[in-house]
Protein backbone atom coordinates (compact mmCIF):
# COMPACT_ATOMS: atom_id res chain seq x y z
CA UNK A 1 0.00 0.00 0.00
CA UNK A 2 0.75 4.06 -0.58
CA UNK A 3 -0.10 6.84 1.62
CA UNK A 4 0.66 10.01 1.17
CA UNK A 5 0.09 13.68 2.52
CA UNK A 6 0.54 17.25 0.88
CA UNK A 7 2.67 17.42 -1.56
CA UNK A 8 3.94 13.42 -0.84
CA UNK A 9 0.40 12.53 -2.46
CA UNK A 10 1.51 13.68 -5.95
CA UNK A 11 4.51 10.76 -5.40
CA UNK A 12 2.06 8.37 -3.61
CA UNK A 13 -0.19 8.43 -6.36
CA UNK A 14 2.96 7.84 -9.16
CA UNK A 15 3.84 4.86 -7.10
CA UNK A 16 0.34 3.65 -6.93
CA UNK A 17 -0.23 3.95 -10.55
CA UNK A 18 2.51 2.49 -11.28
CA UNK A 19 4.29 4.88 -13.17
CA UNK A 20 8.07 4.11 -13.28
CA UNK A 21 10.76 6.42 -11.54
CA UNK A 22 11.80 7.78 -14.87
CA UNK A 23 8.18 8.82 -16.21
CA UNK A 24 7.42 10.28 -12.42
CA UNK A 25 10.55 12.44 -12.71
CA UNK A 26 9.94 13.70 -15.93
CA UNK A 27 6.23 14.78 -15.06
CA UNK A 28 8.08 16.26 -11.65
CA UNK A 29 9.82 18.42 -13.95
CA UNK A 30 7.52 19.87 -16.17
CA UNK A 31 4.70 19.67 -13.80
CA UNK A 32 6.19 21.31 -10.48
CA UNK A 33 7.10 24.86 -11.75
CA UNK A 34 6.80 27.88 -10.90
CA UNK A 35 3.85 28.98 -13.15
CA UNK A 36 1.47 26.94 -10.35
CA UNK A 37 1.31 30.00 -8.04
CA UNK A 38 2.23 32.50 -10.77
CA UNK A 39 -1.54 34.18 -10.53
CA UNK A 40 -2.94 35.54 -8.02
CA UNK A 41 -6.57 35.20 -6.90
CA UNK A 42 -7.82 38.53 -7.21
CA UNK A 43 -10.86 37.91 -6.24
CA UNK A 44 -9.65 36.40 -2.72
CA UNK A 45 -7.29 39.18 -2.23
CA UNK A 46 -10.26 42.03 -2.54
CA UNK A 47 -12.46 39.57 -0.14
CA UNK A 48 -9.75 39.96 2.62
CA UNK A 49 -9.05 43.43 2.34
CA UNK A 50 -13.20 44.35 2.46
CA UNK A 51 -15.08 40.94 3.84
CA UNK A 52 -18.02 43.43 4.94
CA UNK A 53 -18.48 44.20 1.47
CA UNK A 54 -18.08 41.21 -0.88
CA UNK A 55 -18.86 38.94 1.70
CA UNK A 56 -15.64 37.03 3.25
CA UNK A 57 -15.58 33.04 3.34
CA UNK A 58 -13.75 29.92 4.47
CA UNK A 59 -13.55 29.43 0.44
CA UNK A 60 -10.49 31.44 0.88
CA UNK A 61 -6.40 31.35 -1.36
CA UNK A 62 -4.58 33.83 -2.03
CA UNK A 63 -3.43 32.12 -5.54
CA UNK A 64 -5.36 31.09 -8.74
CA UNK A 65 -5.55 27.55 -8.31
CA UNK A 66 -6.63 26.90 -11.26
CA UNK A 67 -3.11 26.09 -12.95
CA UNK A 68 -2.46 24.11 -9.98
CA UNK A 69 -5.52 21.68 -10.89
CA UNK A 70 -4.61 22.18 -14.74
CA UNK A 71 -1.50 20.19 -13.96
CA UNK A 72 -2.45 18.13 -11.53
CA UNK A 73 -5.25 16.46 -13.89
CA UNK A 74 -2.39 16.54 -16.71
CA UNK A 75 -0.68 14.18 -14.38
CA UNK A 76 -3.16 11.63 -13.45
CA UNK A 77 -6.64 12.89 -15.93
CA UNK A 78 -9.75 10.72 -14.62
CA UNK A 79 -7.71 8.03 -12.87
CA UNK A 80 -9.64 7.06 -9.74
CA UNK A 81 -8.49 5.16 -6.72
CA UNK A 82 -10.13 2.39 -7.72
CA UNK A 83 -7.71 1.62 -10.83
CA UNK A 84 -4.97 1.91 -8.55
CA UNK A 85 -2.27 -0.95 -9.19
CA UNK A 86 -1.36 -0.76 -5.29
CA UNK A 87 -4.06 0.63 -3.11
CA UNK A 88 -3.61 4.17 -2.28
CA UNK A 89 -4.36 6.42 0.53
CA UNK A 90 -4.29 10.03 0.31
CA UNK A 91 -4.44 12.09 3.41
CA UNK A 92 -5.93 15.87 4.20
CA UNK A 93 -7.97 17.44 6.90
CA UNK A 94 -11.47 18.98 7.71
CA UNK A 95 -11.19 22.45 8.17
CA UNK A 96 -14.35 22.29 9.95
CA UNK A 97 -13.57 19.89 12.67
CA UNK A 98 -10.08 19.58 11.90
CA UNK A 99 -10.04 16.12 11.94
CA UNK A 100 -7.52 13.62 9.55
CA UNK A 101 -9.39 12.56 6.67
CA UNK A 102 -8.60 9.46 4.50
CA UNK A 103 -9.10 10.12 0.89
CA UNK A 104 -9.41 6.20 -0.57
CA UNK A 105 -12.02 6.85 -3.88
CA UNK A 106 -13.06 8.93 -6.22
CA UNK A 107 -10.65 10.83 -8.85
CA UNK A 108 -6.88 11.56 -7.75
CA UNK A 109 -7.26 14.87 -9.20
CA UNK A 110 -9.36 15.70 -6.23
CA UNK A 111 -8.16 14.26 -3.17
CA UNK A 112 -4.01 15.21 -4.28
CA UNK A 113 -5.82 18.96 -4.95
CA UNK A 114 -7.31 18.67 -1.15
CA UNK A 115 -4.57 17.24 0.18
CA UNK A 116 -1.61 19.78 -0.96
CA UNK A 117 -4.68 23.05 -0.22
CA UNK A 118 -1.99 24.68 1.96
CA UNK A 119 -4.07 27.15 4.44
CA UNK A 120 -3.65 30.96 3.19
CA UNK A 121 -2.32 29.82 -0.47
CA UNK A 122 -4.49 27.92 -2.22
CA UNK A 123 -8.70 27.37 -1.15
CA UNK A 124 -9.74 24.38 0.53
CA UNK A 125 -10.68 21.67 -1.83
CA UNK A 126 -14.85 20.43 -1.10
CA UNK A 127 -14.39 16.54 -1.26
CA UNK A 128 -18.08 14.52 -0.50
CA UNK A 129 -19.44 17.95 1.48
CA UNK A 130 -16.50 18.42 3.47
CA UNK A 131 -14.16 21.90 3.16
CA UNK A 132 -10.64 19.75 3.08
CA UNK A 133 -6.82 21.35 3.23
CA UNK A 134 -3.63 20.33 3.32
CA UNK A 135 -3.13 16.96 5.29
CA UNK A 136 0.25 18.06 6.97
CA UNK A 137 -2.32 20.55 9.64
CA UNK A 138 -3.34 17.02 11.25
CA UNK A 139 -0.38 15.04 10.27
CA UNK A 140 2.50 15.86 8.45
CA UNK A 141 3.47 12.31 7.98
CA UNK A 142 0.83 9.75 8.27
CA UNK A 143 2.32 6.71 9.31
CA UNK A 144 -0.67 5.45 11.19
CA UNK A 145 -2.78 5.24 8.51
CA UNK A 146 -0.01 2.52 7.38
CA UNK A 147 -0.56 1.08 10.72
CA UNK A 148 -4.21 0.67 10.82
CA UNK A 149 -4.42 -0.77 7.23
CA UNK A 150 -2.50 -3.27 8.90
CA UNK A 151 1.17 -2.69 7.05
CA UNK A 152 4.20 -4.68 8.91
CA UNK A 153 7.06 -2.91 7.33
CA UNK A 154 6.33 0.64 7.06
CA UNK A 155 8.68 2.77 4.70
CA UNK A 156 8.44 6.64 5.92
CA UNK A 157 9.95 9.19 3.93
CA UNK A 158 9.36 12.43 5.83
CA UNK A 159 10.42 16.06 6.08
CA UNK A 160 10.68 19.00 8.59
CA UNK A 161 9.73 22.58 7.41
CA UNK A 162 12.94 24.86 7.37
CA UNK A 163 13.63 27.27 9.95
CA UNK A 164 14.03 31.19 9.41
CA UNK A 165 17.09 32.75 11.24
CA UNK A 166 15.72 36.61 10.76
CA UNK A 167 12.01 37.25 10.17
CA UNK A 168 10.98 40.73 8.06
CA UNK A 169 7.67 39.91 7.45
CA UNK A 170 4.26 38.99 9.01
CA UNK A 171 4.38 35.95 6.03
CA UNK A 172 7.37 35.15 7.52
CA UNK A 173 6.58 35.20 11.08
CA UNK A 174 3.50 33.31 10.02
CA UNK A 175 5.73 30.64 8.09
CA UNK A 176 7.92 30.39 11.16
CA UNK A 177 4.43 29.57 13.56
CA UNK A 178 3.58 26.96 11.19
CA UNK A 179 6.81 25.34 10.82
CA UNK A 180 7.50 25.15 14.52
CA UNK A 181 3.73 23.64 15.04
CA UNK A 182 4.08 20.99 12.00
CA UNK A 183 8.02 20.05 12.79
CA UNK A 184 7.05 19.60 16.87
CA UNK A 185 3.52 17.60 15.41
CA UNK A 186 5.45 15.44 12.75
CA UNK A 187 8.05 14.59 15.65
CA UNK A 188 5.71 13.95 18.13
CA UNK A 189 3.41 11.52 15.91
CA UNK A 190 5.99 9.62 14.32
CA UNK A 191 7.13 8.87 18.01
CA UNK A 192 4.10 7.56 18.83
CA UNK A 193 3.13 5.51 15.85
CA UNK A 194 6.77 4.17 16.41
CA UNK A 195 6.16 3.19 19.68
CA UNK A 196 2.76 2.26 19.13
CA UNK A 197 3.30 -0.22 15.79
CA UNK A 198 4.27 -3.70 16.71
CA UNK A 199 5.65 -3.92 13.12
CA UNK A 200 8.87 -2.06 11.82
CA UNK A 201 8.86 1.68 11.34
CA UNK A 202 11.85 2.33 8.88
CA UNK A 203 12.40 6.04 8.73
CA UNK A 204 13.75 7.70 5.49
CA UNK A 205 14.80 11.54 6.08
CA UNK A 206 16.51 12.76 3.47
CA UNK A 207 19.04 15.60 4.22
CA UNK A 208 19.09 18.56 2.39
CA UNK A 209 22.48 21.13 2.41
CA UNK A 210 20.61 23.89 1.78
CA UNK A 211 16.71 25.15 1.39
CA UNK A 212 14.28 23.88 -0.87
CA UNK A 213 12.17 26.47 -1.74
CA UNK A 214 8.64 25.60 -2.73
CA UNK A 215 8.79 25.76 -6.45
CA UNK A 216 12.46 25.44 -7.19
CA UNK A 217 12.30 23.01 -10.27
CA UNK A 218 15.98 23.19 -11.17
CA UNK A 219 16.68 21.67 -7.73
CA UNK A 220 14.95 18.80 -8.31
CA UNK A 221 17.40 16.54 -9.81
CA UNK A 222 19.35 17.16 -6.40
CA UNK A 223 16.54 16.69 -4.35
CA UNK A 224 16.24 13.30 -6.07
CA UNK A 225 19.51 12.36 -5.53
CA UNK A 226 19.35 13.21 -1.92
CA UNK A 227 16.44 11.06 -1.96
CA UNK A 228 18.03 8.05 -3.07
CA UNK A 229 21.15 8.54 -0.66
CA UNK A 230 19.28 8.67 2.36
CA UNK A 231 17.08 5.48 1.26
CA UNK A 232 20.55 3.84 0.31
CA UNK A 233 21.13 4.43 3.74
CA UNK A 234 18.43 2.16 4.87
CA UNK A 235 18.99 -0.23 1.95
CA UNK A 236 20.98 -2.65 4.26
CA UNK A 237 18.31 -3.07 6.89
CA UNK A 238 14.92 -3.29 5.22
CA UNK A 239 16.65 -6.32 2.86
CA UNK A 240 17.30 -8.09 6.17
CA UNK A 241 14.12 -7.83 7.53
CA UNK A 242 12.03 -8.40 4.10
CA UNK A 243 14.51 -11.29 4.14
CA UNK A 244 13.79 -12.76 7.53
CA UNK A 245 10.16 -12.36 6.61
CA UNK A 246 10.11 -14.37 3.44
CA UNK A 247 12.31 -16.53 5.45
CA UNK A 248 9.54 -16.51 8.07
CA UNK A 249 6.99 -17.07 5.69
CA UNK A 250 8.81 -20.19 3.93
CA UNK A 251 8.83 -21.93 7.66
CA UNK A 252 4.58 -21.79 7.39
CA UNK A 253 3.30 -24.76 6.25
CA UNK B 1 0.85 10.64 52.53
CA UNK B 2 4.47 12.11 52.15
CA UNK B 3 6.73 11.79 49.66
CA UNK B 4 9.01 8.58 50.37
CA UNK B 5 12.42 8.06 51.09
CA UNK B 6 15.18 7.79 48.39
CA UNK B 7 13.78 11.37 46.74
CA UNK B 8 11.43 9.00 44.93
CA UNK B 9 8.52 11.86 42.87
CA UNK B 10 5.11 10.64 43.45
CA UNK B 11 2.54 12.78 42.06
CA UNK B 12 3.01 15.57 39.16
CA UNK B 13 0.73 18.23 38.67
CA UNK B 14 1.05 19.27 34.57
CA UNK B 15 -1.37 22.11 33.28
CA UNK B 16 -1.53 22.65 29.39
CA UNK B 17 -2.23 25.47 27.18
CA UNK B 18 -5.51 26.61 27.11
CA UNK B 19 -5.64 30.36 27.89
CA UNK B 20 -8.36 31.56 30.42
CA UNK B 21 -9.43 27.96 30.83
CA UNK B 22 -6.22 27.03 32.10
CA UNK B 23 -8.16 28.62 35.74
CA UNK B 24 -9.98 25.13 35.68
CA UNK B 25 -6.35 24.56 37.76
CA UNK B 26 -7.30 25.90 40.82
CA UNK B 27 -11.00 23.67 40.92
CA UNK B 28 -8.50 21.09 40.98
CA UNK B 29 -5.80 22.41 43.24
CA UNK B 30 -8.79 22.96 45.80
CA UNK B 31 -9.92 19.08 45.76
CA UNK B 32 -6.46 18.03 46.08
CA UNK B 33 -5.98 20.32 49.01
CA UNK B 34 -9.25 19.52 50.50
CA UNK B 35 -8.08 15.29 50.35
CA UNK B 36 -5.07 16.10 51.28
CA UNK B 37 -2.92 15.01 48.38
CA UNK B 38 0.49 16.38 48.60
CA UNK B 39 2.19 17.47 44.81
CA UNK B 40 5.52 16.53 44.45
CA UNK B 41 6.61 18.78 41.11
CA UNK B 42 4.27 21.10 39.13
CA UNK B 43 4.72 21.78 35.22
CA UNK B 44 2.77 24.43 33.33
CA UNK B 45 2.73 25.35 29.83
CA UNK B 46 1.18 28.93 28.23
CA UNK B 47 -1.86 29.83 30.42
CA UNK B 48 -1.41 27.15 32.53
CA UNK B 49 2.18 27.99 33.51
CA UNK B 50 0.47 30.85 35.86
CA UNK B 51 -1.27 28.12 38.21
CA UNK B 52 1.50 25.50 37.93
CA UNK B 53 3.45 28.48 40.01
CA UNK B 54 0.47 28.95 42.17
CA UNK B 55 0.21 25.58 42.56
CA UNK B 56 4.18 25.46 43.23
CA UNK B 57 4.43 28.43 45.69
CA UNK B 58 1.69 26.46 47.90
CA UNK B 59 -0.10 29.47 48.29
CA UNK B 60 -3.37 29.13 49.99
CA UNK B 61 -6.58 28.20 46.71
CA UNK B 62 -8.97 31.42 47.69
CA UNK B 63 -5.21 33.49 47.93
CA UNK B 64 -4.29 32.07 44.50
CA UNK B 65 -7.82 32.79 43.16
CA UNK B 66 -7.78 36.43 44.15
CA UNK B 67 -4.61 37.23 42.85
CA UNK B 68 -5.63 35.46 39.40
CA UNK B 69 -8.77 37.86 39.37
CA UNK B 70 -6.11 40.74 39.42
CA UNK B 71 -3.42 39.29 37.06
CA UNK B 72 -5.92 39.08 34.23
CA UNK B 73 -7.96 42.80 34.46
CA UNK B 74 -7.38 44.67 31.13
CA UNK B 75 -4.70 41.95 29.84
CA UNK B 76 -5.62 42.07 25.96
CA UNK B 77 -7.04 45.91 25.58
CA UNK B 78 -4.78 47.96 24.13
CA UNK B 79 -3.27 47.47 20.68
CA UNK B 80 0.61 47.88 20.53
CA UNK B 81 0.53 50.96 17.72
CA UNK B 82 4.20 50.09 16.73
CA UNK B 83 2.91 46.55 15.94
CA UNK B 84 0.11 47.02 14.39
CA UNK B 85 1.30 49.54 11.67
CA UNK B 86 4.44 47.06 11.15
CA UNK B 87 2.74 44.18 9.88
CA UNK B 88 1.12 46.68 6.99
CA UNK B 89 4.85 48.45 6.39
CA UNK B 90 7.54 45.80 7.05
CA UNK B 91 9.82 47.46 5.63
CA UNK B 92 9.51 51.15 6.59
CA UNK B 93 8.98 50.26 10.23
CA UNK B 94 11.38 47.45 10.09
CA UNK B 95 8.90 44.46 11.05
CA UNK B 96 11.36 41.81 13.07
CA UNK B 97 11.05 38.53 15.44
CA UNK B 98 9.99 40.84 18.64
CA UNK B 99 6.48 41.56 16.63
CA UNK B 100 3.08 41.32 18.16
CA UNK B 101 -0.29 43.19 18.28
CA UNK B 102 -0.89 43.48 22.18
CA UNK B 103 0.68 46.59 23.74
CA UNK B 104 2.22 43.77 26.51
CA UNK B 105 3.10 46.45 29.26
CA UNK B 106 -0.44 46.10 30.87
CA UNK B 107 0.50 41.87 30.83
CA UNK B 108 4.51 42.54 32.15
CA UNK B 109 3.42 44.80 35.04
CA UNK B 110 0.17 42.06 36.25
CA UNK B 111 2.88 39.45 36.27
CA UNK B 112 4.98 41.46 38.02
CA UNK B 113 2.62 42.24 40.58
CA UNK B 114 1.35 38.72 41.17
CA UNK B 115 4.64 36.87 41.42
CA UNK B 116 6.92 39.86 42.35
CA UNK B 117 10.71 38.83 42.27
CA UNK B 118 9.64 35.21 42.75
CA UNK B 119 12.18 32.68 41.56
CA UNK B 120 11.31 29.40 40.12
CA UNK B 121 14.31 27.38 41.94
CA UNK B 122 12.93 29.10 44.86
CA UNK B 123 9.57 28.04 45.00
CA UNK B 124 7.94 25.47 47.89
CA UNK B 125 7.04 22.79 45.10
CA UNK B 126 9.98 21.89 42.34
CA UNK B 127 8.85 23.75 39.06
CA UNK B 128 8.76 23.65 35.63
CA UNK B 129 7.87 26.04 32.93
CA UNK B 130 7.16 25.33 29.13
CA UNK B 131 7.80 27.80 26.17
CA UNK B 132 9.18 27.52 22.64
CA UNK B 133 12.69 28.76 21.02
CA UNK B 134 11.34 31.07 17.71
CA UNK B 135 14.39 30.38 16.51
CA UNK B 136 14.77 26.73 16.59
CA UNK B 137 11.23 25.64 17.04
CA UNK B 138 12.53 23.50 20.36
CA UNK B 139 10.59 23.07 23.52
CA UNK B 140 12.95 24.80 26.64
CA UNK B 141 12.22 24.03 29.64
CA UNK B 142 12.66 26.79 32.60
CA UNK B 143 13.73 25.74 35.30
CA UNK B 144 15.44 28.73 37.38
CA UNK B 145 15.04 32.37 37.00
CA UNK B 146 12.16 34.86 37.64
CA UNK B 147 8.70 33.35 37.91
CA UNK B 148 7.18 36.22 36.20
CA UNK B 149 9.60 35.83 33.33
CA UNK B 150 9.10 32.38 32.86
CA UNK B 151 5.63 32.64 32.58
CA UNK B 152 5.65 36.17 30.20
CA UNK B 153 7.62 33.55 27.50
CA UNK B 154 5.24 30.60 28.56
CA UNK B 155 2.20 32.60 27.70
CA UNK B 156 3.54 34.86 24.59
CA UNK B 157 0.67 33.84 22.05
CA UNK B 158 1.87 34.45 18.91
CA UNK B 159 1.08 37.19 16.31
CA UNK B 160 -0.47 38.90 19.90
CA UNK B 161 2.31 39.04 22.21
CA UNK B 162 5.75 39.85 20.97
CA UNK B 163 8.47 37.26 22.12
CA UNK B 164 10.31 37.32 25.62
CA UNK B 165 14.32 36.82 26.16
CA UNK B 166 15.83 34.67 28.35
CA UNK B 167 19.00 33.84 28.41
CA UNK B 168 19.43 34.83 24.88
CA UNK B 169 17.07 32.51 23.38
CA UNK B 170 13.78 34.55 21.91
CA UNK B 171 10.67 32.74 23.40
CA UNK B 172 7.13 31.99 22.53
CA UNK B 173 4.45 30.54 23.56
CA UNK B 174 4.96 26.66 24.79
CA UNK B 175 1.18 25.21 23.06
CA UNK B 176 3.64 25.69 19.76
CA UNK B 177 5.66 22.86 20.74
CA UNK B 178 3.94 20.81 23.42
CA UNK B 179 0.73 22.04 24.71
CA UNK B 180 0.54 19.68 27.65
CA UNK B 181 4.19 18.34 28.57
CA UNK B 182 4.01 15.47 30.56
CA UNK B 183 7.00 14.64 29.98
CA UNK B 184 8.61 17.19 32.46
CA UNK B 185 6.87 15.15 35.18
CA UNK B 186 8.10 12.29 33.49
CA UNK B 187 11.91 12.60 33.35
CA UNK B 188 11.28 14.15 37.38
CA UNK B 189 10.58 10.43 37.99
CA UNK B 190 6.72 11.03 38.98
CA UNK B 191 4.59 7.92 39.43
CA UNK B 192 1.32 9.31 38.97
CA UNK B 193 0.70 12.46 36.84
CA UNK B 194 -1.98 14.68 36.86
CA UNK B 195 -2.50 15.90 33.21
CA UNK B 196 -4.83 19.02 33.17
CA UNK B 197 -5.64 19.96 29.48
CA UNK B 198 -7.51 22.18 27.19
CA UNK B 199 -8.36 21.54 23.66
CA UNK B 200 -8.36 24.74 21.34
CA UNK B 201 -12.25 25.45 20.32
CA UNK B 202 -12.64 25.53 16.55
CA UNK B 203 -14.19 28.18 14.95
CA UNK B 204 -18.09 26.32 13.09
CA UNK B 205 -18.30 29.50 10.43
CA UNK B 206 -14.61 30.43 9.17
CA UNK B 207 -15.19 34.76 8.11
CA UNK B 208 -12.30 36.46 7.93
CA UNK B 209 -8.15 36.23 7.68
CA UNK B 210 -7.78 36.30 11.22
CA UNK B 211 -10.12 33.70 11.88
CA UNK B 212 -8.13 31.23 9.42
CA UNK B 213 -5.05 32.14 10.70
CA UNK B 214 -6.51 30.80 14.26
CA UNK B 215 -8.70 27.77 12.44
CA UNK B 216 -5.01 26.95 11.31
CA UNK B 217 -3.15 26.59 13.93
CA UNK B 218 -6.09 25.03 16.55
CA UNK B 219 -5.81 22.35 14.45
CA UNK B 220 -2.58 21.66 14.40
CA UNK B 221 -1.82 22.61 17.90
CA UNK B 222 -4.80 19.93 19.46
CA UNK B 223 -3.22 17.04 16.80
CA UNK B 224 -0.06 18.16 18.55
CA UNK B 225 -1.75 18.00 21.73
CA UNK B 226 -3.13 14.44 21.18
CA UNK B 227 0.26 12.86 19.41
CA UNK B 228 2.03 14.05 22.47
CA UNK B 229 -0.08 13.05 24.97
CA UNK B 230 -0.71 9.69 23.45
CA UNK B 231 2.77 8.94 23.02
CA UNK B 232 4.09 9.98 26.63
CA UNK B 233 0.90 8.10 28.05
CA UNK B 234 2.68 4.87 26.30
CA UNK B 235 5.76 5.60 27.13
CA UNK B 236 5.05 6.38 31.01
CA UNK B 237 5.51 3.18 32.85
CA UNK B 238 3.16 4.86 35.93
CA UNK B 239 -0.05 6.61 35.63
CA UNK B 240 -0.99 9.15 33.47
CA UNK B 241 -4.47 10.69 34.62
CA UNK B 242 -5.79 13.08 31.94
CA UNK B 243 -8.30 15.89 33.61
CA UNK B 244 -9.98 17.48 30.54
CA UNK B 245 -12.24 19.82 32.02
CA UNK B 246 -15.21 20.78 29.54
CA UNK B 247 -17.05 24.06 29.22
CA UNK B 248 -20.44 24.46 26.94
CA UNK B 249 -19.57 27.60 25.72
CA UNK B 250 -16.54 29.27 24.20
CA UNK B 251 -14.26 31.11 26.37
CA UNK B 252 -11.98 33.83 25.36
CA UNK B 253 -9.37 35.49 26.91
CA UNK B 254 -11.23 38.46 27.97
CA UNK B 255 -14.18 36.16 29.53
CA UNK B 256 -12.77 37.00 32.87
CA UNK B 257 -16.20 37.47 34.26
CA UNK B 258 -16.48 32.94 33.49
CA UNK B 259 -13.89 32.25 36.10
CA UNK B 260 -16.22 31.23 39.01
CA UNK B 261 -17.49 28.73 36.65
CA UNK B 262 -14.08 27.37 34.75
CA UNK B 263 -13.16 26.89 38.31
CA UNK B 264 -16.56 25.15 39.44
CA UNK B 265 -16.24 22.98 36.07
CA UNK B 266 -12.50 22.21 36.97
CA UNK B 267 -13.24 21.07 40.67
CA UNK B 268 -15.76 18.96 38.77
CA UNK B 269 -13.45 17.59 36.83
CA UNK B 270 -11.19 16.46 38.85
CA UNK B 271 -13.68 14.96 41.14
CA UNK B 272 -14.30 12.58 38.36
CA UNK B 273 -11.28 11.19 38.32
CA UNK B 274 -10.88 11.17 41.86
CA UNK B 275 -11.95 7.97 43.15
CA UNK B 276 -9.25 6.09 40.63
CA UNK B 277 -6.65 8.44 42.31
CA UNK B 278 -7.22 7.59 45.69
CA UNK B 279 -6.83 4.06 44.84
CA UNK B 280 -3.71 4.36 43.07
CA UNK B 281 -2.53 6.39 46.13
CA UNK B 282 -3.75 3.42 48.27
CA UNK B 283 -2.58 0.61 46.40
CA UNK B 284 0.71 -1.26 47.60
CA UNK B 285 2.40 0.12 44.47
CA UNK B 286 2.72 3.56 45.93
CA UNK B 287 2.60 3.06 49.85
CA UNK B 288 6.49 4.05 49.30
CA UNK B 289 7.45 1.05 51.59
CA UNK B 290 10.76 1.70 49.23
CA UNK B 291 13.74 -1.08 49.83
CA UNK B 292 10.92 -3.66 50.51
CA UNK B 293 10.39 -5.11 47.15
CA UNK B 294 8.41 -8.50 46.50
Amino acid sequence: MVVGCSAGSFYAAFLACGFGADEATRLTRTLWTREITSRRNLRSLLRALFPGVLGFSADFGLKDDRAVMGRIREAFGERTFAEMKIPLFLTATDFATGEQVVLTEGRLVDAIRASMAIPFIFRPWPVQGRMLVDGFLSDPLPVGVAVKEGAQVIIAMGFESPYQSTIRSPARFAFQLSSIMTNNLLRSSFAFHNLAHHGEVIPIIPEFSRRIRLFETESIPYVIEEGERAAERQMPYLRRLLADRAGAARELP
Amino acid sequence: MTTPAGGLRRVGLVVGSGGLKCAAALGLLRVLRREGIPIDIAAGCSGGSIYASFAALDWDVDHAIEVNRRLWEKLFTRYSFKGVASAFFPRLLRFSESFGLIDDRVINASLSAAFGDSRIEDARIPLAIVATDLTSGEKVVLSSGRIADAVRASVAIPILLRPWSIAGRRLVDGGSSDPLPVDVAIKEGCEIILAMGFENPLIAGVSSVPQIVLQTSAITVNHLLKSTFAFYNIAHHAEVIPIMPSFGQHVSLRDTHLFPEIIAEGERAAERELPYLLRLLQSDRYTGVSGNPE
